[in-house]
């Protein structure tokens, strides 16, 4: 069936609708890869195997990741009439008392997180669970939950992204509906520039801008391409976006290469990202039967599809010009820009390329279903919308946490992560990967945006925050993000090849207790010439975890240093 | 590939304070070599795309007040461009940029002189010494060698193999190389002078490429092997002259005398004699 029209969108909302909201109770669990990694497998093979030998009336299904990663793997149980109920760290030991439970219209009370009377997917579509299991805390109240905004996460933990009409269900490619047959490109991108989408990849350039960029670029061939070669340590953001929410992103794409002109699109994704990649297939194929991807979309007489390349394993084919050379079957090696991706000769196979991170696209369906206006209103000054981090390390309450940008450091490690695991005393965060830096817990007032993270040494990057405690060696953690840079460096040019191999070097003797104050003033000269002489972003920002903690925790290096 | 570039319009940039003229979107640093202006660089070579890697030719562009330093041999020349080549800044990092490469490559007398002409005689990291590398702990992975072997010559015998500091240039799986003219333009773009060829017999050897041996082939006259079989065969295909036969069968001294004895004849009537 082609999808033409609001009636025909309607027909399989309905459908869909009714796999979230079955008329009989469901059980679905949630299985993205941090769910199937705690055991989220085991649970539902074993309640599928209670269902196949009992045949009691019940719906089983597998939906996304919420985001609550310490409290996996998570079960949802919907009840007609009853509001949504997410039960939490739950074994196969569990299945037998679910399913008695849920047959009797019932959930396991003790083993309940919280429960969601209502859900507004934003996309359009509130949902309407019901009323009742008052015992049960509600999500706002879930000191994880309370502090969120989950706008990017809107559909994550509680669709099966495996099933378009469930998106559909819940507003999906409404946006697209109306952007591809009622609005002009020009006016598209008048929206997103509105908006104030920075671009969440970390460097914060505005997507509105890069689109008209691209769009004012000659050529009558051009790409559009999703970043999605996400590298971070720790961080795991867009990862779980494709893997709960997959036709997000297709949609934000959609409407992006509309606004952009463009027929032609691509994923580039980590190969070590197969679930993403299988979910990603699988709604890719679902968006073709439907006809919201190939030709002629919704009888505009546009045409776009997507396509998948996957990456061989190089953190630095994140960066832009890599990435493309990566696509084309060459080396991962950066060149240096200009000429830009958006230039003529500059992008991919020679064409003009708008290239997008994952999350910045999975922000595009809600800037057009909901107006630039409204997102404008989210976030601060400059620094609209929410950001997902994933809020790792020492931390007791770890998981993906999505927040207004602007947003302090304290809410998001204090209030909203617990602070550190074990109540240990919180001693640092890392922002931004191996390019970010780590940042003192005094300095946690900073509110969490472009600007304000750059002005004390680190950067917003793609969301990774890695907390450390009292018992954290930072002159170790410098290490350890010095060590993975150096083997990420794709070795072109030199002060990022020769330069993080010496530093790593210099950082090893520090640790071995062998070094002397001359190391110290050799390891800051030699930083500073790798961010000032670096031909790309990698080498560029890779010295930060050295820079940072120099800058803030020079005691800690002082202590192992002779004189 | 390259490409033959159509001159820009006449152009006014400053360099050190003085103007000179060049065409606008010309090469800054190919301005500064014409007019004599001492910039160091590994990586770069006129004839081939602009790379960026050796990090050495950085300049201060001044720009509305502002310094930002870039590659002069990516950045582009534009009317009223300012660049600064030895400001304190520049000389700073140039410094410990040398001294990555003295550590990089401390069997090489080109990076040791280069160094010591910038004030660099030393290195405060430790140097890398290989046993056994087959480019002599000479070096600087500039990348010269591997472009002129695919972007002139088309062979692409050669490439980098693993990344980061683990980075070498050789042959696919250090095997001997069947897309190896023996051309030796690696040998000649090299800036330290690290790769091996030998001619020995019948046969060059690329001693550094994994002991890549190509045939060679003899002149018909003396017997002295001059060129590479395959790369003479394939220049020829190309070539489209009446000298075509000569250069096929003659070394290039003989070449010379089976000319001169053939002009000699068509004057004389047969008096010469062969040499």
């Amino acid at each position: 069936m082609r999808i033409v029209s609001a009636a025909d969108m309607e027909k399989v909302s309905r459908s869909g609708l009714r796999k979230i909201r079955p008329e009989k109770p469901r059980i679905a669990v949630g299985l993205a890869t941090c769910g199937i990694a705690v055991g989220g497998m085991r649970v539902y093979d074993r309640i599928k195997e209670i269902i196949g030998e009992e045949n009691p009336d019940i719906e089983l299904a597998r939906v996304g990741c919420i985001g609550y990663c310490r409290e996996e793997p998570l079960v949802n149980i919907t009840i007609p009439g009853k509001p949504l109920v997410i039960l939490h760290r739950v074994t196969p030991g569990d299945a037998e008392e679910i399913v008695r439970a849920v047959e009797k219209g019932e959930v396991p009370v003790e083993k309940a997180l919280c429960r969601i009377p209502l859900w507004d997917h934003i996309t359009g579509c509130t949902q309407e669970y019901g009323a009742g299991f008052d015992g049960i805390p509600r999500y706002e109240d879930v000191p994880f939950f309370s502090h969120q905004k989950k706008v990017i996460l809107r559909n994550s933990g509680l669709i099966n992204p495996e099933q378009i009409d469930e998106y559909i269900a819940i507003g999906g490619y409404a946006a697209a509906l109306k952007a591809l047959s009622g609005m002009a490109p020009e006016a598209i991108i008048d929206e997103v520039e509105k908006s104030g989408l920075r671009g969440r990849g970390g460097a914060g350039f505005p997507t509105g801008l890069k689109w008209r960029i691209a769009r004012n670029a000659e050529g009558d061939r051009k790409f559009v391409i999703c970043n999605a070669d996400e590298g971070d340590p720790g961080a795991y953001m867009n990862r779980n976006e494709m893997e709960s929410d997959p036709h997000m992103v297709l949609e934000g794409m959609l409407i992006g290469a509309y606004a952009i002109g463009v027929s032609e699109g691509l994923i580039y994704i980590r190969a070590e990202y197969p679930l993403a990649i299988r979910r990603l297939q699988t709604a890719i194929g679902q968006a073709r039967e439907y006809g919201l991807l190939g030709k002629d979309i919704f009888g505009t007489g546009f045409s776009f599809d997507i396509g998948i390349a996957t990456g061989a394993g190089a953190f630095v084919c994140g960066e832009s010009t890599a990435l493309v050379a990566s696509i084309e079957g060459r080396t991962g090696r950066p060149h240096p820009r200009p000429p830009r991706l958006t230039d003529p000769g500059g992008g991919l196979f020679g064409y003009p390329t708008d290239l997008n991170n994952v999350e910045s696209w999975c922000n595009i369906p809600v800037i057009i279903s909901k107006g630039s206006e409204w997102y404008a209103g989210i976030g601060a000054k400059g620094n609209s919308g929410t950001k997902v981090f994933s809020l790792v390390g020492k931390v007791d309450r770890v998981g993906l946490v999505e927040v207004p940008l602007g947003t302090s450091l304290n809410t998001i490690v204090f209030t909203i992560g617990n602070g550190g695991a074990g109540n240990k005393k919180v001693k640092a965060v890392q922002t931004g990967g191996p390019s970010g830096g780590c940042i003192p817990a005094r300095l946690f007032d900073t509110p969490v945006d472009y600007e304000s993270l750059n002005r004390i040494g680190s950067i917003m990057g793609s969301g990774g925050i890695v907390v450390m405690d009292e018992d954290t060696d930072m002159v170790d953690i410098a290490r350890y993000f010095i060590n993975f840079a150096a083997s990420e460096s794709c070795g072109k040019c030199v002060p990022c090849r020769e330069g993080l191999k010496h530093t790593l070097l210099i950082l090893n003797k520090i640790l071995a207790k062998k070094a002397t104050k001359k190391d110290l003033e050799i390891l800051s000269d030699l930083t500073e010439t790798i961010v000032a002489t670096s031909l790309c972003g990698l080498g560029q920002t890779a010295p930060n975890p050295v820079l940072t903690t120099l800058a803030y925790f020079r005691d800690e290096y002082d202590a192992l240093v002779n004189p | 590939m390259i490409q033959q570039e159509i001159p820009g319009k006449p152009i006014t940039v400053t360099i050190n304070g003085k103007e000179y003229r060049a065409n606008e979107g010309e090469i800054l640093l190919s301005v500064a070599i014409r007019e004599k202006i001492e910039i160091p660089h590994l990586c770069y070579e006129a004839s081939l795309d602009p790379y960026g890697a050796c990090r050495l030719c950085m300049v201060e562009v001044v720009r509305k007040g502002k310094r930002e330093m870039a590659t002069s041999c990516t950045l582009r020349a534009a009317d009223g461009l300012e660049v600064l080549t030895d400001t304190p800044e520049i000389v700073k990092h140039r410094s410990i940029l040398f001294e990555l490469y003295l550590a990089e490559a401390p069997k090489s007398d080109v990076i040791r002189d280069m160094a010591a002409r910038y004030g660099v005689t030393r290195t405060r990291f430790l140097k890398r010494i290989e046993q056994g590398d087959p480019l002599g702990n000479k070096c600087v992975l500039c990348g010269l060698c591997v472009r002129a072997c695919s972007e002139i010559m088309g062979a692409g015998a050669i490439n980098f193999i693993n990344r980061g500091p683990y980075t070498v240039v050789n042959t696919p799986y250090y095997a001997p190389s069947r897309d190896c003219f023996g051309c030796g333009a690696c040998v000649r773009v090299c800036p330290t002078n690290a790769i091996e060829m030998e001619d020995a017999g019948a046969e060059r050897v690329m001693k550094s490429w994994s002991g890549t041996r190509v045939p060679l082939s003899p002149c018909e006259c003396c017997g002295r092997y001059y060129a590479p079989r395959e790369l003479s065969a394939s220049v020829l295909a190309r070539l489209d002259t009446p000298l075509k036969e000569e250069i096929a069968r003659l070394c290039p001294e003989c070449r010379g005398k089976h000319i001169a004895r053939e002009e000699i004849l068509a004057k004389h009537g047969g008096s010469a004699k062969h040499a």
